[in-house]
């Protein structure tokens, strides 16, 4: 057992104990270890100027994963870097030589007043990292946006920050995991992540076991603790300064909740499984969902935070969750009577309330891919097309009786944003299901549709928009279906 | 190739020090600022013995204990804490110092305060109804408004409804004050305006300005927001460091930031204005209403400009323009890239297009008939200026050509007539931006240049770095006259003890009244070098004073010729070089010369040396002022900018039908920047205004409750644009030209004016509406911004009528 987190910082070993390990990555390095590159500017993961990049070497699914990604320091608690390996923006220049995400920035005058370019440098080179992993040498523009996606500018209207990453020839560049991964430091973190953590103090403690059975234990006797996932949720909350962490317990070094399972069309994504990941997985399976992936949030946030994070959140304007609901996903729990599965339409209680006893754990999401004749659609509404958070979204999953796709088989439908929790929509389901598909029938059904939510008004839309939306939304899917044409 | 930025390979690196990144000093201690959450009440409890209880809090402060509580940038009527009342939600009241920045945040929620609520004024129609307003209204008028537009053949009137917009500079509102031997204070502040700044606190510390020194190194973006708002924070520190003898850090949180600060002034804008067939505007009767917020801030000066730029780019015959600032409470409004600019040209181009829109005309050919001429003496606007080297009508043409417009035009129609699920819609706005100071005081800047006995330079000036590049463009300025590579020299901190009574970094004009000043105090320097240079050439190398100085065998070499006096920045340069010569001697790439005698050359750096050893002054401080400033506030006549900025934009949307986005499909700019003195960073700078711009008028919401607390304060909720919002094709081109011979090189201004032709996209979305058959006969009233809400409004009204009737 441990007393100590243990993680690498450009190159160097680092050991925290409880006073550091509950800091947030970015406080640490500005305020602990001096490294002032980094900057903290909206402490909620919205803007990305606190980008670092981090290479977590024990998971063993996708290649995607295999590399150091970009991900926002300022809400991420340093606990949760336990076994990582971190790069931050002053390290990145060797020697005299800068990094040729730097000298890009520079040549295309990309960086205007400075605040945000430490960020973007790293996304940049995040992006590069994952191009030399796969030997990659091109890159298009609409890759160069998305990888900054999640980072903000306010000077340079972003069209010489594209210019630069565009500029940047891929050929001939070192990646950052040979500069900074050594084999040395491959063994360390190894033999730490073979080993659980235990860090208590007054103020603040954290558990972090090798197996579920052992967490089970630890959250019996401490029914105060909090499992955290990324804590991409958790650390906007502490910064806001409207909790304070005290008792955090991760399953970070359980390597079995790192993969995504596929058994006969039947795919079960562990609880550690990042959301990049799940995109990875989708683009072949589900495209629709891999889409619907690239509006969600930003790389830095998916390239961390957990699917099953999203869902155990339980926000009423949480992405996946709707999603999930039309794929009728049940949510995998463990606890004192062994594995229990629950219907993620059972899942939801009430705001921010989910289905799990105290002291459970919930190891895994369960769904089915969608039939041969079916159609997956998923809607999403925000302010902002990128990075922001819905206003509403709407999913709605049909299996379709045979290739003529004419008439129901099964539908489900999920909606978020317009209640306190994200929301079946059975009785619209039941209806449509009742009678055969017209435009008469669509008619009818969006009064059913109506009649299921109370969206609220808030500063992301009013109700009306909310409706307003939501109602488009049903009724493009059954026009794009060619009901009524 | 434009040089890059003179910072960008330290911001790049992370290695360029913004004031949170100063290592705390051993006794530093933290501060936080609690603040209201109502609109308008009395205190009527305030306690902080459970502050004091917390762990780390060290000491609180309230505006009582300020020598001096009120401060103001044009009327003293803002406390800087409110003592008593509160005005405005966000307004701060007291001050809590920690050991850390947490432990302050943490206490803030531990203030016990009870409130008597007052009737608050949270509009500008409640404004109006209460006559609410901060100083009397003001007016422009020229011809004869009533009669034209009696007799115009066409008339409409409108309204249009502005809201603000947050600066969301990266790096929030921070200080550092560092307490002093003998009473002094030294500040470390992202300010705009070192000066302002060192007044304010010694103001309200009751210290003369010789005890206060404000640093201002750079800022992480600044766009107007730290003009005047950051004055107050430094004073806050500064109080505790006064009182408790220890370094003080402010440093707010972005949610802070955004509900404490002000934004750009919502403006409310009616008008009436006659017309003939073509769209000829004959009369035009305009009625500006703007939102200042609690206190008078920078309103009033705003509000001017608004008045100044509601002509937009056309000339007007007959015209009135009537300005009232109305006082209510919201955080108190204050300057934005553009200042009042954008909102009286807002008003001139939805005028523009709503006349095009009712005589069935495109709205370029209106702006074609309108637009300031010399022909037919269509070339004076409201205010009495004559607009000299106009060259709108060159930059519609070339940027006409340049978007192809006719044939999207055409485009856009069919694309219109089949598209179930999009609307398409493109317009092109101009810009006229007026530049200098209408405050005529405000035009006067002042440079120091040394020159280091090995020939290398530091230049202070009163200019402030927030990205712009202000450095860059000065030492450039600085080292081109003297043939040196720019990076001979660097450009120091402003400092308020070095360059004193500066004028804020605002108003676009920062290079052109600092680079002027900078290039002033050089030319001083090369002139005496120049003689020494002359005289010396003539003298055999083993006698010059590097050889001989020690022992004091040869005579001094001694100048004659009085020092340079000149306000000219221009006189005596020649135009393409843009350098000044003095005794015929060249300066170039290092060395200096005689042209008559090219070989018998001196390195420049020996030439310092020899001037050093010859007792030959190599600093020089100059002062520099714009001259021909003459407007008069109360008649609104006059010259009241040195020249103008410029350009045009053409953009095309894309409205979603189902949701109401707003897509920017392509953008093209034609910009006159003049002689511009870093190509790139000049395109830089019209890349990000517009961008800026398009957030304002698109997708930047701010959003409050009924107590007129802001709720939309961090990026997960107020959305600037996005890497993916920029439009899918943008192209900018800069019109070059030697014209503007009155500015500093024939550069002209560029941080602001280019803001305004994110107008484009705005006018563009009420133009995809009008293709819709329910604003066929009447104009769209949509408001600034079309958010996706406001835009599914105007493309579904009845929908939404559903739910809210």
């Amino acid at each position: 057992m441990r007393q100590k987190i243990i993680f690498y910082l450009n190159g160097k070993r680092k050991e925290a104990g409880a006073e550091q390990a509950s800091m947030m990555l970015a406080d640490y390095l500005r305020y602990d270890q001096s490294l002032t590159g980094t900057k903290i500017v909206c402490a909620e993961g919205d803007c990305g100027a606190c980008s670092v990049l981090r290479y977590f070497p024990h998971v063993p699914t996708s290649v995607d994963a295999q590399n150091y990604l970009a991900v926002n320091s300022c809400i991420t608690v340093l606990a949760q870097l336990d076994g990582s390996s971190l790069v931050t923006v002053d390290a990145l220049k060797k020697n005299e030589e800068l990094h040729p995400a730097q000298s890009a920035m520079v040549k295309c005058h990309g960086s205007q007043c400075g605040f945000c370019t430490p960020g973007f440098v790293m996304a940049i080179t995040g992006m590069m990292e994952e191009k030399i992993s796969k030997s990659q040498t091109t890159l298009t523009s609409q890759e160069a946006k998305n990888c900054m996606t999640g980072n903000l500018c306010r000077c340079t209207g972003y069209q010489p920050i594209i210019d630069a990453a565009l500029s940047i020839d891929l050929k001939n560049v070192e990646s950052i995991k040979s500069r900074f991964y050594s084999d040395h430091q491959a063994q360390e973190l190894r033999a730490a992540f073979a080993e659980s953590v235990h860090i208590e103090s007054e103020h603040f403690s954290f558990f972090a076991p090798k197996t579920l059975k052992e967490a089970l234990l630890y959250l019996k006797a401490n029914p105060d603790a909090k499992i955290m996932g990324a804590a991409t949720d958790l650390g906007v909350i502490h910064n806001k300064r409207k909790i304070t962490l005290t008792k955090l317990v991760s399953l970070h070094l359980m390597s079995e909740l790192y993969s995504i399972d596929e058994k006969a069309g039947m795919v079960q994504v562990g609880a550690r499984v990042t959301l990049t990941e799940l995109r990875h997985f989708m683009k072949d399976k589900i495209s629709e969902f891999a889409h619907y992936l690239d509006i969600f949030a930003s790389p830095q946030i998916k390239n961390i935070g957990t699917v099953i994070g999203n869902i155990a959140n339980a926000s009423p304007i949480g992405d996946t969750p709707s999603a999930f609901l039309a794929l009728n996903a049940t949510v995998c729990v463990y606890g004192d009577t062994g594995e229990r599965e629950v219907a993620l339409s059972e899942f939801f209680l009430a705001y921010r309330t989910i289905n799990i006893k105290p002291g459970e754990i919930i190891t895994a999401i369960k769904f089915k891919l969608p039939e041969v004749n079916s159609t997956l659609k998923l809607y999403k509404n925000s302010n902002r097309k990128d990075l922001d958070i819905s206003a509403v979204n709407l999913a709605i999953n049909v299996a379709w009786t045979d290739q003529t796709q004419k008439e129901l088989k099964e539908i489900t439908i999920a909606a978020g944003g317009v209640a306190a929790t994200p929301l079946r929509l059975k009785k619209t389901e039941t209806f449509l299901k009742s009678r055969p598909l017209s435009q008469a029938t669509i008619d009818l059904a969006v009064k059913e549709f109506h009649s299921e939510f109370k969206p609220l008004s808030d500063v992301r839309a009013t109700s009306a928009y909310r409706r307003v939306l939501i109602e488009n939304y049903f009724r493009k899917f059954f026009t794009d279906a060619g009901v009524g044409q | 190739m434009s040089l890059p930025h003179d910072s960008a390979h330290t911001h790049v690196t992370g290695q360029s020090e913004f004031v949170d990144d100063r290592p705390a000093m051993k006794n530093e201690l933290f501060m936080d600022v609690f603040y209201s959450s109502r609109a308008h009440a009395l205190i009527k409890k305030l306690d902080f013995s459970e502050v004091l209880k917390m762990p780390g809090v060290v000491a609180v402060f309230t505006g009582k204990d300020f020598h001096h509580n009120l401060w103001g940038t044009i009327f003293k009527d803002q406390p800087i804490l409110a003592v008593d009342k509160v005005q405005y939600a966000g307004e701060g009241i007291a001050l809590i110092v920690a050991t850390s920045m947490e432990a302050a945040q943490r206490a803030k929620y531990k203030v016990i305060i009870e409130y008597t609520d007052l009737e608050a004024v949270l509009s500008i129609d409640e404004a109006k109804a209460k006559k609410s307003f901060i100083m009397d209204s003001r007016k422009i008028e020229r011809g004869e408004v009533n009669s034209s537009m009696k007799l115009a053949p066409h008339k409409l009137s409108g309204k249009i409804i502005i809201q603000g917009h947050d600066h969301f500079y990266l790096e929030s509102q921070v200080s550092i004050a560092y307490p002093l031997e003998d009473g002094q204070m030294e500040l470390h502040s992202s300010s705009q305006h070192s000066t302002e700044t060192q007044h304010v606190v010694a103001h309200a510390l009751g210290l003369s300005a010789k005890d206060v020194v404000c640093i201002v190194k750079r800022m992480g973006g600044g766009f107007g927001g730290k003009e005047s708002q950051s004055a107050p924070f430094a004073a806050m520190a500064a109080l505790a460091a006064q009182k408790l003898n220890v370094p003080i850090r402010i440093c707010l949180t972005k949610d802070d930031d955004m509900i404490m600060t002000g934004k750009r002034n919502p403006f409310e804008n009616e008008y009436d204005v006659g017309f003939d067939e073509q769209g000829r505007i004959l009369s035009l009767d305009v009625r500006l209403f703007s939102d200042a917020g609690a206190y008078a801030d920078l309103s009033t000066s705003i509000m001017e400009r608004a008045m100044l730029h509601s002509d937009g780019s056309y000339f007007i015959p007959n015209i009135r323009v009537v300005g009232q600032v109305c006082k209510t409470n919201h955080h108190s409004h204050t300057a934005f890239r553009g200042f009042g600019g954008p909102k009286g040209q807002a008003t001139a181009e939805k005028i523009i297009e709503e006349v095009a829109h009712y005589l069935k005309l495109d709205p370029l050919e209106v702006r074609k008939i309108n637009l300031y001429s010399d022909e037919g003496g269509r070339n004076l606007t409201h205010y009495g200026q004559l607009v000299k080297n106009n060259c709108l009508a060159k930059v519609i043409h070339q940027l006409e050509k340049k978007s192809n417009y006719v044939k999207r035009r055409e485009d856009i129609s069919a694309f219109n007539k089949t598209s179930t699920d999009f609307v398409r819609g493109m317009s092109l706005t101009t810009v006229k931006f007026g530049i200098s100071f209408t405050t005529r005081f405000l035009n006067q800047g002042n440079a120091l240049v040394i020159v280091h006995n090995d020939g290398s330079l530091q230049i202070s000036t009163g200019a402030t770095e927030m990205g712009q590049g202000v450095n860059a463009r000065i030492s450039t300025l600085v080292t081109r006259e003297l043939g040196l590579p720019r990076d001979a020299a660097r450009v120091m901190p402003t400092r308020t003890d070095k360059n004193a009574n500066t004028s804020p970094t605002a108003a676009s004009s920062g290079t052109d009244i600092n680079g002027a000043a900078a290039l002033l105090a050089t030319r001083k320097i090369k002139k005496r070098l120049s003689e020494l240079a002359y005289k010396l050439l003539d003298i055999p190398k083993e006698k010059w004073a590097s050889k001989t100085a020690g022992l004091g065998t040869q005579p001094e070499v001694k100048l004659e010729t009085p020092n340079l006096d000149e306000n000219d920045p221009n006189a005596g340069a020649e135009w393409q070089s843009g350098k000044a010569t003095y005794f015929e001697m060249q300066f170039e790439d290092g060395w200096v010369f005689h042209p008559e005698h090219p070989t018998k050359k001196i390195e420049f750096k020996y030439l310092v040396l020899e001037a050093y050893l010859n007792r030959v002054s190599l600093s020089d401080y100059a002062f520099y002022k714009i001259p021909g400033i003459e407007f008069n506030k109360l008649t609104g006549q006059g010259d009241a900018f040195l020249y103008f900025t410029q350009g045009a934009a053409c953009s095309e949307v894309s409205l979603n039908k189902l949701t109401g986005e707003v897509k920017v499909l392509r953008t093209d700019i034609v910009m006159d920047l003049g002689r511009p003195i870093n190509h790139d960073l000049d395109v830089g700078q019209v890349s990000g205004a517009f961008i800026q711009g398009l957030g304002w008028v698109t997708t930047e919401n701010l959003f409050y409750n009924d107590q007129g607390l802001l709720l939309s304060h961090a990026p997960s909720t107020y959305k600037i644009p996005n890497v993916q919002d920029t439009p899918r094709e943008f192209n900018i081109e800069l019109l070059e030209n030697d014209e503007n011979t009155s500015n500093v090189q024939g550069t002209k201004a560029v941080g602001e004016p280019p803001l305004l032709l994110a107008l484009s996209a705005w006018t563009a979305v009420n133009n995809a509406l009008t293709y819709l058959p329910r604003y066929h006969k009447t104009y769209p009233t949509i408001r600034i911004p079309a958010t996706s809400e406001n835009v599914m409004r105007a493309l579904n009204p009845d929908a939404f009528s559903v739910w809210e009737s």
